[in-house]
């Protein structure tokens, strides 16, 4: 497989990144065939909730609220939390957030850590950092390992392995974990990471985590998943450390009511994920006894600051959208060059960045609406991602070589034909002049030159018609007098 | 460390300068939360009867074994599941009724066990807070009857002693429920599962791979 950058400064643009993804006939079959599973899924269990929209507008009023309140809800979550024993720590930015936790992993003397999946981790490249500084990291998740063994990259949020197929986790397996007799039967490749990750569960005592949900009225976090690898992690080592975006509160317990009947259904089409763990502080008896939040600001703040995009920060991370988008279904996550692809990653990959990288994600979109619509928290994407395309567009005007820029010269030309009916009449008699050389006797152009051809390498283009819609309009005019 | 404190004011003034206007404290926010809108379905409206009959319904499509008995029977309902396992040793909280720990049987008792005496175990009984219907949830808030999490995770035979009264419809209903948020809470929906391979879902990861539920009949 080709080597895949997820770091959005380094990342090419989206249309240079989907050309392998699209010359790849086997990731693209393993892409359609799980998102068409989880669609089927999703479709039925939607359905037979008669109160699916209001749960919605609950949600979206919930999550709008709280960041309407961050400040308060924060500072609520931190005296809840440390009152009951656990640690709150403040993180601005990546490289902040990464040598915090490892200063208490120092302080734990840890030199093995494992890990329950979580994007943010992912989104401030924990690992590569973790083991550069000598601390083995030992993904749980059985995608997560699969990714960590085959040293592959995720391609969507909740089901992150899921462009490789059982042929392929099958050769991982048995080259990393020695098994030479393993089948491919997903039974007998699930088996195999249960073996591999039992003895590391009972013997690391030191575990990282993300949080789905953190509670301000109690202090609580809450951690959804479906293996129980996160139990695991949440409940065997000695001391824990969550590491979770300042977005992520919720203002009271009880809002989980909602919370937890759409995240499922929307994120793997279940009534409700397997398990769902939620714990406050330290308890004694029960669970790590030293335990570290890590709050993670990396640009949330500066999203919150502009209205508009703000609902960006409402996502709970469940990827309805990327399942729902006719974009992402044909080139997976790889293309979007961010550890968050589809709809969601296409507007929060560039405004974490501050816009000064993945600048071609808001155009990797059809605006077709699929994600809006699909979207348990009602985050308006389409609204975002025409946001930020005029704020791309705004910074490209400002640059030097734009003038000659093919794209923008035609586009200054457009605005001028545009703007008198006489010239506008003369550039269409000019066209047709001009392309009848290129078509042929079928009606159709075939072939164009230069930027025309941007066009027809892919299609044909029909050829202007001997009469333009006002010459008829008007002919039709003097035939009713 | 002094920069956290730096860190942490730089961050909350960022949020604080984020909303505009100004966003109002913790008591301001309480006002604009009860005004939210919650119009979605907050009590079911199945008799009591089909609520039982969807709560079985649901774990049995997680492969959940369901048994019905009635509080006189339960003991020996509970030998009888223990038996049919084929396992002998088994862990139980402390706080599990003594008349539930069935003769015949190993029984080692949670007063502070080490993680690898429960690894040992070939099986684990407790009792539960509540159970959800709508999604086949089994609630625990890990009281003294319904035992420590690690109790109903390294074994890999769960069974689930839960009351028909703690039956609810829907997760709307079990909020309600409660007299206060509990510290340390387990929503279990079926065993342990994974479709991370092809989306093919495949039972028991890493959680007990078993799940049998005695449903008892308490109510008349």
């Amino acid at each position: 497989m080709n080597h895949v950058e997820l770091d959005p400064r380094f990342a090419p643009p989206f249309p240079q990144a989907v050309l392998p993804v699209l010359r790849n006939p086997q990731l693209r079959k393993n892409v359609a065939h799980a998102i068409d599973v989880i669609q089927a899924k999703r479709a039925k269990l939607v359905a037979e909730k008669t109160d699916w929209q209001a749960l919605r507008t609950a949600a979206a009023a919930i999550r709008s609220h709280a960041l309407e309140n961050l400040g308060a809800y924060l500072e609520e979550f931190e005296a809840r939390c440390t009152a009951a024993g656990g640690q709150v720590h403040w993180a601005s930015d990546a490289d902040e957030a990464r040598r915090l936790i490892l200063d208490l992993l120092r302080q734990e003397k840890a030199s093995e850590v494992i890990k329950i999946k979580t994007m943010t981790s992912a989104e401030i490249q924990l690992n590569p950092f973790l083991q550069a500084a000598g601390v083995d990291v030992f993904e749980t998740d059985l995608a997560e390992i699969i990714l960590q063994l085959g040293e592959l990259e995720p391609s969507h949020i909740v089901v992150p392995a899921l462009h490789v197929n059982r042929s392929q986790v099958r050769e991982i397996f048995a080259r990393r974990m020695g098994l030479k007799d393993l089948s491919d039967d997903p039974k007998e490749l699930t088996n195999a990471a249960r073996h591999y990750l039992r003895q590391k569960f009972l013997a690391i005592p030191t575990a990282i985590s993300g949080a789905n949900f953190l509670i301000a009225e109690t202090g609580a976090v809450a951690v959804v998943e479906s293996e129980g690898n996160g139990r695991m992690c949440l409940t065997l080592p000695r001391t824990l450390i969550t590491l979770a975006g300042i977005e992520k509160v919720l203002p009271r317990f009880q809002d989980l009511e909602v919370m937890l009947q759409l995240l499922a259904r929307s994120a793997t089409g279940e009534r409700m994920n397997p398990y769902t763990s939620l714990w406050t502080g330290v308890t004694a008896g029960d669970g790590p006894q030293r335990f570290h939040v890590v709050l993670l600001d990396n640009g949330r703040s500066s999203i919150l600051s502009k209205p508009k995009q703000r609902q960006t920060l409402k996502c709970i991370r469940c990827a309805a959208c990327m399942n729902a988008c006719p974009v992402y279904r044909q080139t997976g996550g790889h293309a979007y060059g961010s550890v968050y692809p589809g709809p969601i990653g296409a507007i929060l990959t560039p405004q974490l960045m501050q816009m000064h990288y993945a600048q071609s994600l808001p155009f990797a979109s059809s605006l077709c609406g699929a994600c809006y619509e699909a979207c348990p928290v009602k985050i308006n994407i389409p609204e975002v991602l025409l946001e930020l395309r005029s704020q791309v567009v705004n910074q490209e005007r400002k640059q030097a070589g734009r003038f000659f820029d093919p794209l923008y010269l035609g586009l200054r030309v457009a605005n001028l034909l545009f703007a008198w009916a006489w010239l506008f009449h003369a550039a269409q008699w000019a066209g047709r002049v001009g392309l009848r050389v290129f078509t042929r006797k079928d009606g159709w152009i075939h072939w164009l030159p230069s930027v025309g051809g941007k066009w027809t390498q892919t299609r044909d283009l029909r050829g202007l018609p001997a009469q333009t819609f006002h010459q008829w309009w008007a002919a039709r005019a003097k035939e009713k007098q | 460390m002094s920069t956290s404190a730096e860190t942490r004011q730089l961050i909350l003034d960022r949020i604080r300068a984020a909303i505009l206007p100004p966003a109002k404290d913790l008591a301001g926010a309480a006002v604009d939360y009860s005004a939210l809108p919650r119009d979605y379905i907050r009590r079911g409206s199945l008799s009591r009867e089909d609520k039982l009959q969807l709560m079985i319904e649901r774990l049995r499509e997680y492969d959940a074994e369901v048994i019905e008995t009635t509080p006189r029977e339960l003991p020996a309902a509970i030998a009888a599941q223990l038996k049919a396992s084929g396992k002998r040793n088994f862990i139980a909280p402390a706080g599990l009724p003594a008349e539930w720990l069935a003769d015949d049987f190993h029984w080692t008792i949670d007063h502070g066990l080490t993680t690898e005496q429960i690894e040992q175990a070939e099986g684990v009984v407790t009792a539960a807070f509540c159970g959800v219907a709508d999604s086949g949830t089994i609630v625990l808030h890990h009281s003294a009857e319904e035992g420590r999490r690690v109790l109903t995770l390294l074994p890999d035979w769960h069974l689930c002693i839960l009351r028909s009264s703690q039956v609810v419809q829907s997760f709307p209903e079990y909020f309600d429920r409660l007299p206060q948020p509990p510290r340390l809470v387990t929503y279990i929906s079926g065993p342990s599962a994974t479709a991370d391979i092809e989306m093919t879902r495949i039972k028991g990861v890493h959680g007990p791979r078993f799940l049998a539920v005695i449903l008892v009949r308490d109510e008349v």
